[in-house]
């Protein structure tokens, strides 16, 4: 079977590695890269704009902690394994990774994603910067979030389903 | 139709960023706030939460019952922009019951992020928060 065959037939996984020094303003861009990678990836599966919205979420999570290092982005679907992984890698203080691990660690207690987003919501003030991205992408996503330290860098992944169940409406009223 | 006696009353309400600008405006149904970009800044409520304030202050003079958000023109919006979202349903909520008004979302299915996200914010606000489109 020829490469082209493989994939079309979808039985390897496809992989997409991003290292970047920081600035914050590339984080659009890598955004909307990775919305077209998606998409080209796994066409049909209605899964990009979620993914690129956990890219922006992780990143910019990543970003302002990497203390003007490198930041590194991989990104692999696998259509046979039906699996979407996003790794987020940085360098990064003792102290900030134990934050990082007991936020994840207590958002991971909460089976229910949408409870614990909107739990974020009351609990974070809307004057200060953070506090929503990891919710939003657990919930919005549909991706489950871990957290591990290797070589002083702290490794942020978010894993999923490729074909994830459409969330259901919920809530408020609509018109 | 607005009444035109209406718009002309109507103070210039707006803000503008690089990447993103949003302003109040009016149309058939009554106050329409358009957001236009990609609000993807550090810190956007530092920019938006005042704007979000003028408005609804402007809305609680006019005893409007309902506002139009139009996130069409939108791009994306980061997790921090959100809190400006939210931001405005606790100003709602803290507002005496009859001169709480709804916040009606106009959204796009070409901005797929927009669906989840106002379903998650709907959640929030609930009574507060109405979707069009997208569905």
């Amino acid at each position: 079977m020829t490469l082209s065959e493989n994939f079309k037939s979808g039985d390897f996984p496809i992989q997409l590695l991003i290292r970047m020094s920081p600035p914050w303003v590339f984080i659009d861009e890598l955004r909307r890269f990775t919305e077209s990678f998606c998409a080209c990836a796994c066409p049909g599966q209605d899964r990009e704009a979620q993914v690129a919205l956990a890219v922006h979420e992780l990143m910019q999570n990543a970003v302002p902690h990497a203390h003007g290092e490198e930041v590194e982005l991989m990104l692999e679907v696998s259509r046979e394994r039906d699996v979407v992984a996003i790794r987020v890698s940085n360098r990064c203080s003792d102290e900030d990774y134990q934050a990082l691990r007991e936020r994840i660690e207590r958002m991971n207690g909460e089976p229910d994603a949408l409870a614990h987003y909107v739990q974020m919501m009351r609990e974070n003030p809307a004057s200060t910067r953070g506090g929503l991205g990891l919710a939003r992408v657990r919930f919005e996503a549909q991706l489950e979030i871990s957290v591990r330290r290797e070589a002083g860098r702290v490794i942020v992944e978010a894993c999923g389903p490729l074909r994830a169940p459409r969330l259901p409406a919920v809530g408020g009223i609509h018109g | 139709m607005a009444n035109p006696s209406f718009a002309s009353r109507m103070p210039a309400i707006q803000v503008a960023e690089e990447k993103y600008s949003a302003h109040l405006g009016l149309d058939p149904h009554g106050i329409r706030i358009h957001f236009r970009g990609t609000i993807s800044t550090a810190n956007p409520a530092t920019v938006l939460n005042p704007f979000v304030d003028s408005v609804h202050e402007h809305v609680l003079e006019t005893s409007a019952k309902e506002v139009r958000v139009d996130l069409t023109q939108l791009e994306f919006c980061n997790s921090s922009g959100f809190k400006s979202f939210i931001h405005w349903i606790e100003r709602i909520q803290q507002a005496p019951e009859p001169k709480r008004y709804r916040l009606r979302f106009v959204s796009t299915k070409e901005r797929k992020w927009q669906r989840t996200s106002l379903l998650a914010l709907s959640c929030y606000g609930v009574n507060i928060v109405a979707i069009d489109g997208a569905p």
